[in-house]
């Protein structure tokens, strides 16, 4: 029954969120990207892309910071654009997506805070995707308990937190769990709601979703090493879904260097194809060459999957697939300017392609 | 259409392509194709002008959010003339100059406006909070005045007001102290108010008005309560300069007790994007602060004033020349995008350019080759020259603004292969003539000629409606209406309709009995011995047969005339095979067409001129009627194939007719394989003998060298692309010709038929108009009374807006679509390929006009 409405309750949005996928940056645009020499010459391919016209009123020595900050603005605008048209369901789904975002937003400025930063700073450099009215106000908490009931009970995310509660004072290692836990909860949260949705949103989303669990799973036991966390804490954190769930979080839980977890990943066939020719120990782009890291594998799949989403009809996937493709994106066109101004040519191929 | 090369010296370059782009004559080939954008000999130039353009857009901005008007004006002489590098120079050095003096100007007015802003909401704050003090004050003060000692007493009494106020006007502040705060706090206040210490201190601020709920609970939740918030909203909207809207705002202030206390929620209010004001708890000094704001900022508004003023000035400064700085930037910007297709020799200095261009306008070039060079003060002339070439060249067809518009209709199906028959210049007569066949009225077509001649002669006038999106099609379209309704005119006048009306110019040929008559009596008119000169007789318009006869008549005019069109289509593809050196498509396509089509419907119409001749009721001498009856000529076409050779006695219209019709189905028949197989077959054969002689393909790598490479040995740019592959498959071929001839034989009955259209859009026309006469004007053309002529008015009113609207308008458009389909389907198909390639010019005023379209 949903595919009959869906193109009068969503057809247009869809309609207009697959016009922004063919605005993506192709594989030729990206080579010729790759090609400058300098900034101004960047700027002058970005002309012939979506990112033509929001580049165009730029002073011409053009900042990386600029470049990024322009981007966001224009990801932004066309996602609030889609939000302001939508009506329910679509409308909570992409609230969904922002939760994520708030949760960023958060655990930065409870970071920030506990560095005695510039609040003002700090506000600007959250994402304005993950805002929410009584967001500024984080900055004042000095406890956890503070955190919630000051700020927290009444923000989107009041429910993921009740489980951070049992945390005491902020330090680094408690927001690190917090930030966790949030995720948790949230990633919890939405699976269930999208399996609320019915099919086809629910299952391609749950793909994604357990993706992304699977990929907090490994971040976090990675992360874990060598911090005072203890393994029954690890486990606490790993969300409760996912395909390494439950049989491989176990192990992933005791696990204490690079190669136990490398021996858990590769019993399932789609992580095991993903770890051929891993540099394990490097850190994303750091690898110079033909040698990607793991991060840099997480993400190429990621992008595999939400360009699949495109693939089928009739499900609001579209639109998270959209925004994290785009998202990719712009780390991408940020990731060879900052090559470029750095005039560090030989790793600025190390970008993800999409399409 | 000539290739041409120009050997450029590159200090004459910019000049040359100038003098080009003014021209609009060469359409310029990228001899740079793999080169990517930014890698190009002048792209730093490119650049140049980018910067200069952006900077024009920041002023365009500027001038149109402070409301300046820009002015039309053009410097011609800067515009159209030649620019020295040094004008460019200069004009770069104004823009920049300009564009900092309104960047500072700018930057200034905006800390103003900030200064300004502060000083507001400072003035709004001091203003509200002194009158809350004042409302709390003045309810307390009286038992806090007179029961001096006794304030314990009064705290108590006055503890349940401000909690009732703050219960009942609860949008307005939450009071959430006890009781015993709440006093204390009121009394400190009132003790404040009368200039004694205090030990509740309070901050005040301005705060965007939808961020009051959110601050309230935030204050409310990490105080613990333990504070009292108030807060009246700033009636007019603040504008701030770093928001593009006036935003609502209030001002507030929150109690709060303790050093602590107060810097968490100085904190919270901060950070919630609050503005705080220092607000001084005596009422004198709040007083003395209120004042001193007011002066202050009664001399920032004269500053500010001062500044828009200059502003004003330099942008209107600026807006004087803005059009002719963008004019002249795009023009820039294109010739050094133009540069950049060019081959840059930088060791001999000069540039190669490849271009089509109209033969017959290679002398217009040479001319503006001299006055480039004149132009640059050089004595090293530019050099032309033809190549010799076996590219496929761009078709240019030369238009003037009457074929414009009927060339457009062609281009939009195809445009025509350089050398191919261009079917716009038929287009021009047959699609007027088709359209009015259908929309034949003498009174629409009339009002049609009319609205389409006075676009024509003020077209200069009107020549803005060109850019208005759903005007332009009627102004672009303004000849093809012209004519459209002159022919519309003409078909009216055969078909004897001026709105729905018929004419009697003429004596007409049938006389209608005087003597008998009444109602629902069937008088018979009798023929009288002379025709109605022109047109169709106005006896038949009230007849009770009329549209027997007319139905019978437009449809065999639509069979005649679509044949006719058809031939003509067909014939066509000899002039095509003559230039392309197929004879084969003479002999082996052409003439079995036409054998097919005239065997067939040829017959037809040749049938039906000779029912149309032929007096079907003449009686001979005897007084016998000399024919039985007048034959169906539909059923005579399908027994044409059904019984061959037969006729039935009663059907018969000449002697030898069943033998006719045999040989002529023999003959069609005949026609079918011949199209089928003879063509493919005959390139077979030709394949073959060319295999059969050791001949094969070589790969052809064509280089067409220049005669004048003696100097230096030039490098030959024009390396040609690959030759088209011609793989001869036959089976491909075959089924080609196969879905040909199938495609023909099918279309030649349904396009036929196709062109019935004609007979029924006219009819649906005249039937149309006709109802709208009889239900519109007509009733009130018979009322009696005094209030006929009031009926007529409004009678005529809405029959003519209806007439114009739908029968002109809407009937005009479909006729128009219908006229379309029929030179689109019926006619292109049969003879036209349209795979050609626009020839596209690089000139300056397509560059300014799509400039001006963004």
């Amino acid at each position: 029954m949903n595919e009959i409405y869906f193109n009068a309750d969503g057809g247009y949005l869809e309609g207009v969120v697959r016009g922004y996928r063919d605005g993506l940056i192709t594989a030729t645009q990206y080579l010729n990207l790759t090609q400058c020499e300098t900034m101004d010459d960047l700027k002058l391919q970005l002309a012939t892309t979506d990112y033509g016209h929001i580049l165009q009123n730029e002073p011409s020595p053009m900042a990386t910071s600029t470049l990024s900050a322009r981007c966001t603005e224009a990801l932004v605008a066309e996602f609030q654009y889609l939000q302001q048209n939508a009506a329910e369901p679509i409308s909570k789904f992409l609230e969904y997506i922002t939760y994520g975002y708030m949760i960023d937003n958060v655990i930065l400025l409870i970071t920030g805070t506990l560095h005695e930063r510039d609040t003002h700073d700090l506000l600007d450099k959250c994402h304005p995707l993950g805002f929410f009215d009584s967001m500024p106000a984080l900055c004042v908490a000095t406890t956890v308990q503070d955190l919630y009931n000051t700020v927290m009970v009444d923000s989107p995310l009041a429910g993921y937190f009740r489980e951070c509660l049992s945390a005491e004072d902020l330090n680094e290692l408690n927001i690190e769990i917090i930030r966790n836990t949030l995720y948790k909860a949230y990633l919890e949260d939405f699976m269930e709601y999208c399996q609320g949705l019915g099919e086809p949103t629910g299952a391609v989303m749950a793909e994604v979703l357990r993706f992304e669990a699977d990929r907090r799973t490994v971040n976090i036991t990675i992360n874990s090493f060598g911090t005072e966390l203890s393994k029954d804490d690890r486990a606490k954190l790993y969300p409760r879904l996912g395909s390494l769930y439950p049989v491989a979080q176990t192990s992933l839980a005791r696990a204490d260097d690079m190669d136990q977890v490398k021996a858990v990943l590769e019993q399932y066939g789609e992580y095991k194809s993903m770890l051929v020719g891993v540099n394990l120990n490097a850190a994303s782009g750091g690898a110079g060459g033909n040698e990607l890291s793991l991060e840099d594998r997480f993400f190429m799949r990621e992008v595999q999957l939400n360009k699949d989403l495109f693939e089928q009809q009739f499900h609001y996937g579209v639109f998270f697939a959209w925004l994290r493709l785009k998202e990719q994106e712009i780390r991408n066109v940020v990731w060879i300017a900052e090559c470029i101004s750095q005039q560090q040519k030989d790793k600025i191929n190390n970008y993800t392609p999409i399409y | 259409m000539s290739l041409i090369q120009l050997y450029i010296p590159s200090d004459v370059a910019r000049f040359t392509v100038s003098q080009l782009g003014e021209m609009g004559l060469v359409q310029f080939r990228d001899l740079n194709s793999e080169v990517s954008a930014f890698q190009r000999s002048f792209v730093n130039d490119v650049r140049r002008f980018d910067e200069i353009e952006r900077k024009l857009r920041y002023l365009h901005k500027q001038i149109e959010a402070n409301g300046v008007d820009v002015y039309e004006f053009l410097d011609e002489e800067f515009v159209g003339g030649s620019r020295g590098p040094r004008d460019l120079d200069d004009m770069e050095e104004r823009i920049n100059s300009q564009e900092s003096r309104v960047l500072k100007l700018t930057a200034a007015y905006k800390n103003l406006q900030l200064k300004h802003l502060e000083l507001l909401e400072n003035k709004y704050v001091l203003e509200e909070v002194s009158s809350l003090f004042t409302e709390i004050s003045g309810r307390q003060g009286a038992p806090a005045g007179i029961q001096g000692a006794g304030r314990g007493a009064g705290r108590g009494q006055d503890a349940a007001p401000l909690l009732a106020r703050a219960d009942t006007s609860s949008r307005r502040s939450i009071g959430s102290l006890d009781a015993a705060r709440a006093g204390d706090l009121e009394a400190d206040i009132g003790m404040s108010a009368m200039g004694r210490d205090i030990n509740v201190g309070f901050i005040a601020g301005v705060i965007s008005r939808d961020r009051i709920a959110t601050l309230e609970r935030v204050l409310w939740r990490s105080l613990r309560g333990n504070m009292f918030l108030n807060y009246v909203d700033i009636e007019e909207p603040i504008s701030d300069p770093n928001l593009e809207e006036p935003v609502y705002k209030s001002a507030f202030i929150v109690f709060a007790h303790g050093e602590s206390l107060r810097a968490r929620a100085t904190k919270i209010t901060e950070s919630l994007g609050a503005t705080l004001y220092q607000v001084d708890s005596s009422a004198e000094r709040r007083q003395e602060d209120l004042i001193d704001t007011m002066s202050r900022l009664d001399d920032l508004l004269h500053i500010l004033m001062n500044n828009n003023v200059a502003r004003f000035n330099e942008l209107t400064s600026v807006s004087e020349q803005l059009n002719t700085w963008f004019a002249v930037v795009r023009k820039e910007k294109a010739i050094y995008h133009t540069l950049n297709l060019f081959n840059y020799d930088a060791n001999r200095n000069c540039l190669i350019a490849e271009g089509w261009c109209a033969t017959n306008d290679i002398p217009a070039i040479q001319s503006a080759l001299h006055l480039a060079t004149e132009d640059a003060g050089s004595n090293v002339p530019t050099v032309l020259q033809e190549l010799r070439t076996t590219k496929e060249p761009p078709t240019f067809i030369r238009t003037n603004k009457f074929t414009d518009g009927f060339q457009n209709i062609v281009d939009a199906y195809g445009v025509p292969k350089a050398g191919e028959v261009n079917p716009g210049l038929f287009t021009c007569i047959t699609f007027p003539f088709l359209f009015a066949l259908m929309f034949g009225d003498l009174g629409h077509g009339f009002l049609m000629t009319l609205c389409a001649a006075l676009l024509c002669v003020y077209e200069k006038r009107l020549a803005w409606l060109a850019k208005d999106e759903s005007l332009r099609m009627f102004f672009t379209g303004r000849y093809i209406i012209l004519l459209m309704g002159i022919f519309s005119m003409f078909t009216g006048l055969l078909y004897n309709d001026i709105f729905s009306r018929a004419m009697g110019f003429f004596a007409s040929g049938w006389a209608w009995p005087t003597d008998q008559g009444g109602e629902g009596v069937t008088v018979e008119a009798t023929k009288l011995d002379h025709v109605y000169p022109i047109g169709i007789d106005p006896a038949w318009h009230h007849a009770g047969n009329s549209l027997l006869f007319t139905n019978s008549y437009k449809m065999k005019m639509s069979i005649v005339l679509g044949v006719i069109h058809m031939t003509l289509g067909i014939c066509l593809q000899v002039p095509n095979a003559l230039h392309f050196k197929k004879r084969i498509n003479i002999l082996h396509v052409f003439i079995p067409q036409i054998i097919f089509l005239f065997s067939i419907f040829g017959y037809l119409v040749f049938a039906i001129i000779l029912k149309w001749s032929t007096d079907w009721y003449a009686r001979d001498a005897g007084g016998e009627l000399t024919h039985v009856s007048p034959p169906s000529l539909l059923n005579m076409l399908i027994y044409m194939f059904l019984s061959p050779g037969s006729v039935s006695d009663d059907e018969k219209m000449f002697r030898g007719q069943a033998a006719l019709q045999t040989f002529l189905l023999l003959l069609a028949l005949v026609c079918v394989p011949w199209m089928l197989l003879v063509k493919p077959m005959i390139l077979r054969r030709e394949h073959q003998k060319i295999i059969s002689e050791g001949y094969g393909r070589i790969s052809s790598h064509v280089r067409v060298s220049s005669e004048g490479d003696g100097i230096g040995g030039a490098v030959v740019v024009a390396e040609q692309e690959e030759m088209e592959e011609d793989d001869f498959d036959f089976a491909d071929i075959m089924i080609n010709q196969t879905i040909h001839t199938i495609e023909f034989c099918l279309n030649s009955i349904s396009n036929t038929a196709s062109y019935l259209r004609l007979w029924a859009l006219s009819l649906a026309h005249a039937q149309l108009s006709e109802v709208l006469w009889t239900m519109t004007f007509l009733p009130t053309l018979k009322m009696t009374g005094p209030y006929q002529p009031v009926a007529v008015m409004c009678g005529f009113a809405v029959w003519f807006v209806l007439t114009f609207s739908i029968l002109i308008g809407m009937e005009g458009l479909s006729a128009f679509l219908h006229a379309l389909r029929l030179h689109w389907v019926e006619f292109n198909n049969k003879f036209y390929d349209g795979t050609g390639v626009k020839f596209e010019p690089f000139s300056f005023k397509a560059v300014l006009d799509e400039a001006e379209d963004q």
